[in-house]
């Protein structure tokens, strides 16, 4: 029953999700709608992984523990990125990416 | 003796022969979802009635006392008059978010309930991931708050959002370790296993002081998760009026209201299914008269008196000891409970692996 | 169409018309939760696929983690009036016709690619087997990158108490 849907429709549904976030990453200016850009990248690459694993080798499972690190990564990286974002506002009082352009200030 | 799942069973047949697949589906979700949403009213009229009576008890007063027999009927009343509300809506809130967080703490809450096991057979769903799932759920309550907080443009609002946030986030950790100690000792994490393993003893005598420990943390971090006093610093009323709610009127501060309640009723069904055996009765290894007395009382009522002792606990709690300050209740829990949660999970899993337990 | 397709294909619309308005909304916060509303749909399309462990981990750490850490730091440097500055147009072709470009080329790729679905027999994926695997050193064993992980995220954690710790005000130096 899991195989009515076919595989293509998965990658397609994850590709527009992946190329949404590529252009949010080239649009905003903001540093947390950035972020929010790159957790969407990631998740369409985390999709993509459960799928390919689901559908081509579901015997295995590599795709499932991929994913799993790629969540784990995320998270580290979601809060490390929040440290720098909350430091870099106290020091510039903003946080475009296109006014904090100082390395000393 | 008392299996739901006969009943559940017989439906099921009778929809099959009558229906083609799809629309059993469908059916059955319509009648599970109405079935849940009336249990779920039903439980969070109970709690806001029982919390007025043990409040009135402990502060020797009557409580309500005029609708209905014994004010039975006061927060049906109350309901009512929460229904017919205005709906305030605050100028220049941001109206999308402001209407979209009481739904999400009430889906929240709501989400978890169909997991527990209330009998044998009576269960919404039994996911092999049973415990992790009413974990995660229960940490999507917290955004509903978050946003509440910041959409209603509110000095008392946000920071009790932020509170809140901060307390929710930290105290989630002592919950889900807490748990994780009996994951360990039954090895999986389907809620329906969980309960079986405890057929011959409750985890808690059968795991006796480490899981004791662990009962008693959860006990303390799930009060602090739900926001209920003594850790109410969000909603504090003599500093912030109501906190994340303050700009609330009407069915959606209710909404929140309901959660709350749902919320407190929700850890204290998990710590009755995870510690005390759920709808699991009091049998005791080697004494077969007793554990055939015990299998006579339904595992209903098992269930539904474990934990409204629990509930009964935590309201004496609120009414007990005084608030927390901020920074006592995140030192409470990174400096306490977090070490020492830490320290216990190593002995547990010490226990389990030379099998120290009965 | 029957109910198995039919979720599949609310959760599919729900995923692209709210992963859109992420990147195009103007107010923050409203990011977020459409956001929240994308990983929310995802952790469902993983339960569809029958990977209940993944979707419990999705809606526990990033809805639950992620988009709270975010949806705080929101809250921490944005009022309610602030918008979001309007982006000029040819930026905004820019990007679109970036991303379109490169979401032609791979959904043509994917469509043209045969992919070879004959599957094996299921595995059953409950948690006993995913403890097993996490700490096998053996064939299909991922000791390693679990321990790479968990020290990571250990620096993880050490690095942003550190970064966001609040500096010695000068007053105390003096």
């Amino acid at each position: 029953m899991l195989y009515t849907i076919s595989i293509k429709y998965f990658l397609i549904l994850s590709t527009l999700m992946f190329f949404s976030g590529v252009a949010g990453f080239i649009i905003r200016k903001n540093l947390i709608t950035i972020l929010m850009s790159v957790e969407l990248m990631l998740n369409a690459v985390n999709i993509n992984f459960l799928v390919f694993n689901r559908y081509l080798y579901p015997d295995q499972l590599q795709g499932h523990f991929f994913s799993l690190f790629i969540v784990a990564i995320a998270a580290a990286e979601a809060s490390v990125a929040i440290a720098l974002i909350i430091n870099i506002y106290r020091r510039f009082n903003t946080i475009m990416v296109n006014k904090v352009d100082e390395m000393k200030y | 003796m008392y299996d739901f799942s006969q009943l559940t069973q017989a439906i099921h047949l009778f929809l099959v022969q009558h229906l083609n697949s799809s629309s059993v589906a469908i059916v059955e979700l319509v009648l599970v979802g109405l079935l849940f949403l009336t249990m779920y009213a039903i439980l969070g009229l109970t709690l806001v009635y029982m919390e007025r009576k043990v409040c009135a008890f402990i502060q020797n007063r009557l409580g309500p006392n005029r609708v209905g027999p014994l004010g039975l009927l006061q927060t049906v009343a109350d309901l009512i008059k929460l229904l017919f509300k205005e709906l305030l809506m605050v100028k220049k809130a941001d109206k999308f978010l402001f209407n979209l967080a009481p739904f999400i703490v009430v889906i929240a809450s709501m989400m978890t309930i169909g997991a527990l096991p209330f009998a044998k057979g009576f269960q919404a769903i039994d996911l092999n991931i049973g415990l992790f799932y009413i974990i995660s759920i229960t940490s999507l309550g917290v955004l509903g708050i978050l946003l509440a907080g910041w959409s209603s443009n509110s000095k008392y609002s946000l920071l009790g959002a932020l509170r809140s946030g901060a307390q929710i986030i930290s105290y989630e950790l002592s919950v889900s370790l807490s748990l994780l100690s009996i994951i360990m000792f039954t090895g999986s994490m389907q809620l329906s296993v969980i309960v079986e393993s405890q057929a011959n003893g409750w985890w808690i005598f059968k795991g006796h002081i480490p899981v004791f420990i662990s009962f008693l943390i959860f006990l303390i971090a799930s009060t602090a998760e739900t926001n209920r006093g003594p850790f109410d610093i969000a909603e504090a009323e003599s500093e912030l009026t109501a906190g994340f709610h303050t700009e609330y009127s009407g069915i959606k501060f209710a909404f929140f209201f309901l959660a709350e309640y749902m919320n407190m009723f929700l850890s204290a069904a998990l710590a009755a299914t995870v510690f005390l055996g759920g709808w699991m009765p009091f049998h005791v290894s080697g004494f077969e008269g007793l554990n055939q007395v015990m299998d006579f009382i339904p595992p209903i009522v098992w269930f539904f008196g474990k934990t409204f002792t629990l509930i009964y606990v935590i309201m004496l709690f609120k009414w007990t000891f005084p608030r927390l300050r901020v920074d006592q209740l995140l030192t409470l829990e990174w400096k306490y409970l977090l070490p020492i949660n830490l320290v216990n999970t190593i002995v547990i899993a010490f226990v389990v692996v030379m099998g120290w337990y009965f | 169409m029957n109910f198995h397709e039919t979720f599949f294909i609310l959760l599919a619309a729900i995923i692209m018309i709210f992963s859109v308005l992420v990147v195009t909304t103007d107010k923050i916060l409203r990011a977020a939760t459409y956001l929240l509303f994308v990983l929310l749909a995802t952790a469902g399309l993983y339960y569809w696929l029958q990977y209940e462990f993944m979707a419990a981990v999705q809606v526990a750490l990033y809805a639950g983690g992620i988009v709270v850490l975010i949806v705080f730091s929101v809250l921490l440097t944005h009022q309610i009036h602030h918008k979001l500055v309007s982006i000029t147009l040819t930026r905004k072709l820019l990007a679109f016709g970036i991303a379109g470009l490169g979401a032609l080329v791979s959904i043509v790729t994917i469509v043209n690619y045969d992919f070879n679905t004959a599957p094996a027999e299921a595995m059953k994926v409950d948690v006993r087997q995913i403890g097993l695997h996490l700490v096998n050193t053996g064939h299909n064993g991922f000791a390693l990158p679990f321990e790479v992980v968990s020290i990571l995220l250990l620096a993880a954690l050490i690095g942003a108490i550190t970064i966001a710790k609040k500096e010695e005000s000068n007053s105390d130096n003096i």
